[in-house]
């Protein structure tokens, strides 16, 4: 009897969440069938690339990362040199220096920095806080006021703190809001059922399940990717059909194989070159698991994983 | 030294002598001052307030207290040291726990038909009621000059003749009695004695004229509450009943807290003074004075306890059950008679335990089993007793899968702010009117009873009717602003069940978002666990016939709004029947009928103990539980909230 491929197509799909304005607007989410499975039925928006810039610069990231935003004087101009990454299509700004419990830099500055960004590019926005769950409403109800209009995502809002962020986010501003939760399946779909009891609807949420660099403990990250999209795709849960994007660039730069210098570790070689092995190989992973966007930092990793997708698709 | 002085609200008074940089929640303990405490101390539950009225008295601040509860000179005990002499006032709510001690001939009608339709239906389902129990009665010659056998000689030799048995045995009573008792009747008596193959073992004796009393007790040592009767072992009648709180309490409110008590020095005689001397010991001489019976004809006990309980009541080492591998010292034991604890009762009774299968299904469960009948049927049946800890046993006459889950004290008002046992003034039962957001109460006690806190039954139907008025959302916080819904400083809401005046108290009642959050908590622990062995065994909710209720919660549950919170799974209401203390129950069919006691330990060695802790899936099932009803609101399709 001759193969017969039958086509894994579901009945369900996952739902097209747009942000950014005009041409350069990205669309994630809207595809039937499991991750990067584009033989099964046509994947309506390939997965996106993110470029993540935070509040305090490239002076403590690696050598590739600082060399390629070398002579940029002010936030316009990183953010138009980021924007120009082959493979980029959106990007990410991160507040870290507003962290109470760090320098507790003033919302005023993350504000001047999201002002000088917008003007300067016209690149989707997507908005990060500073993990303090009070500090992030704050910021990101400012930063949802001050980018109406421009559709961005504020990524993202948690169980601390959904229903100040996403009812500021979507209701007053209308922006896309990002669900936030720690690699837990049940505890995604909590967030997501809650958040749309505010009043918020399913289509403008984003989820932000976690994740952790390739090795450590990120099975976990595979089993609740691969999980989310099972349920989403496999029984029709309207609940957990939202896009999701990973923030994978900050994890993977903590660690110690992307950190630890040449001298201290020969055996390991360059230590630039490391680092981008471990984004590249955790961006793919959780690609290869569901995420429909993963954020990163390197201008070769957005390079690598943009050709990656391509070739994919 | 220092001198305390505790004061309560009706004006009785202990004083203690204590010595300075002594902690006031453990001098409290030593002059037995009941103060609930069920996190042991740890100033963890905020369940210890005192009202320091005059002297020295060095105390943190803590979470639990509020300023203006401070300044009013509400104190933790348990974060209070003795820094000279000093006045407190303990309130009723402190020792609520303390439930006076209730005998009744069983007075309620349905607490009898319980009982009764037990027996039934264990009896129907081919288990014989009978025990080797007999009161024989013999007429002996007296003894001469010329006819100089002794007493217990003479005994034996009558009862040979009347039972045709040769291996008779006396207890140590009868020989130290029997001199007196046999020449006051003339060497007429009664015998209560057991007969069992070739052995005839002799208990008692009484004057031929004389009523011979043959009792037996079954006691339920629940972790919170304690519960027994007394019966006539040859009718099955119930003499007495009575019930009072675990005098263990005050050393914490959960078996675990127990265990680590008990390895304190002297724990182990300290634990188990605390249920036999200070809980069991006052029941039976109670139950004894309302049955109109002596102690000692008390001639079988039955104790259904959990794994923990009988141990620490038996007096043994609790430790490996609270360590892995989690290995108790017994299941079952036949080698403990009454003389061996300092229990009020015929030394040689034999104290019956009902065996355990593990450390966390004890034999309140394998005794619960029987009465639940899930064993007699060949439909698949769930039984579940709820209680500190939470246990299931599901199957049917083919077999049976025991678990357990650590669903914490909520279900009896602990971990819950305003929770307390189902005494007087426990709000046991509540509706919510979905557009004024009022409540209406039922109060257990006399009319016009003020409410005091809330007990198990009233919490879940608290919680179902919040969420049902669409006042807190699917994680239990609060969604919908009203008069009755406050938020504190820190953001958390609460809802105000009855004002300070309402309640007559110090403080208003009310239900908060931790509370919710904790009890939550349980019943996800619950529904997980039966969703988790059900699915362990390829099963579908939708296969349970029948779901037995058991436990302290008390016949007031709800059983729709405990489905409509998600504790529960929503296959029909007609399918739940609550059937009482079923241990207690269980207890006295064993200790009423041997054929009943041999039944048990057969159901228990046909019982498979399923550890949940390491079944794969349990843990990501419990977070899909703590949500109301679940986070696959699927399983719960007919779960509906008001229209507002």
């Amino acid at each position: 009897m001759p193969f017969n491929g039958k086509s894994g197509k579901f009945n369900a799909a996952i739902r097209t969440v747009e942000i950014g304005t005009g041409d350069k607007a990205v669309k994630l989410g809207g595809e039937c069938v499991a991750p990067l499975y584009s033989f099964d039925a046509p994947i309506e928006n390939a997965p996106k690339v993110g470029v993540l810039i935070t509040d305090h610069g490239f002076e403590n990231e690696s050598e590739g990362i600082k060399a390629y935003y070398e002579g940029c004087s002010n936030w316009g101009e990183i953010a138009q040199r980021a924007a120009a990454m082959e493979g980029a299509d959106f990007l990410v700004l991160k507040f870290d220096k507003a962290d109470p419990n760090g320098e507790n830099a003033p919302v005023e500055d993350c504000l001047a920095i999201i002002n000088e960004v917008a003007a300067a590019t016209d690149m989707p926005l997507v908005i990060a806080g500073c993990k303090n769950a009070e500090k992030d409403a704050e910021i990101f109800n400012k930063a949802a006021e001050a980018l109406q209009g421009k559709n961005v995502l504020i990524f993202s809002a948690k169980e601390e703190n959904y229903k100040g962020v996403a009812a500021s986010a979507v209701l007053a501003y209308g922006q896309k809001v990002g669900a936030e939760s720690s690699v837990d399946i049940n505890l995604a779909k909590q967030l997501n059922v809650v958040i749309s009891q505010v009043g918020v609807d399913m289509g403008n949420i984003v989820m932000n399940v976690g994740t952790a660099t390739a090795g450590y403990g990120f099975e976990y990250v595979v089993s609740t990717l691969d999980r989310v999209k099972a349920a989403a795709l496999g029984q029709d849960d309207a609940q957990l059909q939202m896009p999701i994007m990973t923030n994978v660039g900050d994890e993977t730069w903590a660690v110690k194989e992307s950190t630890a210098s040449e001298a201290d570790i020969p055996a390991w070689g360059p230590v630039d070159a490391r680092g981008v092995n471990m984004e590249v190989a955790t961006a793919m992973a959780v690609l290869a698991s569901g995420s429909n966007a993963v954020i990163l930092k390197h201008p070769t990793s957005v390079a690598t994983v943009s050709k990656l997708i391509k070739e994919l698709m | 030294m220092a001198k305390v002085l505790f004061k309560f609200e009706d004006g009785s008074q202990v004083e203690a002598s204590a010595a300075l940089g002594e902690n006031l929640l453990e001098v409290a303990r030593k002059v037995n001052v009941a103060i609930d405490a069920p996190c042991s101390g740890n100033a963890s539950c905020g369940k210890c307030k005192v009202k320091f009225l005059s002297g020295e008295l060095d105390s943190k601040k803590t979470r639990h207290i509020s300023e203006a509860e401070y300044s009013e000179g509400w104190r933790l005990s348990c974060v209070s040291t003795i820094t000279g002499d000093v006045e407190v006032m303990v309130p009723d709510i402190a020792s609520a726990y303390k439930s006076r001690m209730k005998v009744a001939d069983l007075s309620s009608p349905e607490e009898i038909q319980i009982f009764n339709k037990a027996t039934e239906e264990i009896k129907a389902a081919g288990v014989e009621f009978k025990n080797s129990f007999e009161v024989i009665e013999l007429q002996m010659d007296e003894p001469t000059l010329d006819d100089t056998m002794p007493d217990n000689e003479r005994l034996v030799w009558a009862l040979e003749a009347q039972t045709g048995k040769e291996n008779i045995k006396l207890s140590f009573t009868v020989l130290r009695k029997m001199a007196k008792v046999l020449r006051a009747a003339a060497f007429h008596v009664k015998a209560v004695v057991t007969v069992k193959d070739e052995e005839v073992f002799v208990y008692d004796l009484v004057p031929a004229d004389k009523e011979a009393y043959v009792t037996g007790l079954a006691i339920d040592i629940g972790t919170t509450t304690v519960s027994g009767v007394i019966l006539d072992l040859l009718t099955g009648k119930i003499l007495a009943k009575a019930s009072s709180g675990n005098g263990q309490i005050r050393y914490g409110a959960d078996v675990i807290n127990r265990i680590i008590e008990q390895q304190k020095p002297g724990g182990v005689a300290k634990l188990q003074k605390a249920i036999i001397d200070e809980t069991i010991n006052p029941m039976i001489i109670n139950m004894c004075r309302a049955a109109k019976v002596a102690p000692n004809c008390i001639y079988s006990m039955c104790i259904g306890a959990n794994t923990t309980m009988n141990h620490l009541f038996v007096g043994v080492d609790g430790d490996p059950i609270r360590m892995e591998p989690f290995i108790p010292t017994f299941f079952g034991t036949d080698s403990i008679h009454g003389r061996d604890l300092d229990i009020k009762i015929h030394p040689d009774a034999r104290i019956i335990i009902a065996p355990n299968i593990g450390s966390y299904v004890g034999g309140d469960i394998t005794a619960g089993t029987l009465v639940s009948m899930v064993w007699a049927q060949e439909s698949f049946s769930l039984f579940v007793d709820l209680g500190t800890n939470g246990e299931l046993v599901f199957g049917n006459s083919d077999f049976m899968m025991s678990c357990a889950c650590s669903a914490g004290p909520a279900f009896e008002g602990g971990d819950i702010s305003c929770g307390m046992r189902a005494t007087d003034g426990a709000i046991e039962a509540c509706v919510i009117d979905p557009v004024t957001m009022e409540p209406t109460f039922t109060i257990v006690g006399d009319e016009g009873t003020k409410p005091v806190g809330l007990c198990g039954s009233g919490i879940i139907d608290v919680i179902a009717e919040l969420f049902r008025c669409k006042i807190i959302g699917p994680n239990g916080k609060f969604i919908r602003e009203g008069a009755r819904v406050r938020h504190d400083k820190y953001g958390i809401g609460s809802y105000l069940l009855a004002t300070k005046e309402e309640a007559g108290s110090v403080k208003d009642i009310e239900i908060n978002e931790v509370d919710i959050d904790n009890f939550i908590r349980a019943k996800g622990a619950i529904f997980s666990a039966i969703y988790t062995m059900l699915v362990s065994l390829d099963f579908d909710v939708s296969m349970i016939e029948n779901v037995y209720v058991a436990g302290g919660i008390g016949s007031g549950i709800n059983m729709e709004n405990a489905v409509n919170i998600g504790m529960f799974p929503d296959i029909g209401v007609e399918k739940y029947h609550y059937i009482g203390n079923s241990s207690l129950a269980g207890a006295y069919a064993m200790v009423l009928s041997e054929p009943a006691e041999e039944k048990v330990y057969e159901l228990s060695k046909n019982m498979t103990y399923m550890e949940l802790s390491t079944t794969p899936g349990y843990m990501d099932e419990f977070v899909a539980a703590c949500f109301i009803p679940h986070t696959n609101s699927s399983l719960f399709p007919n779960v509906k909230q008001a229209d507002i």
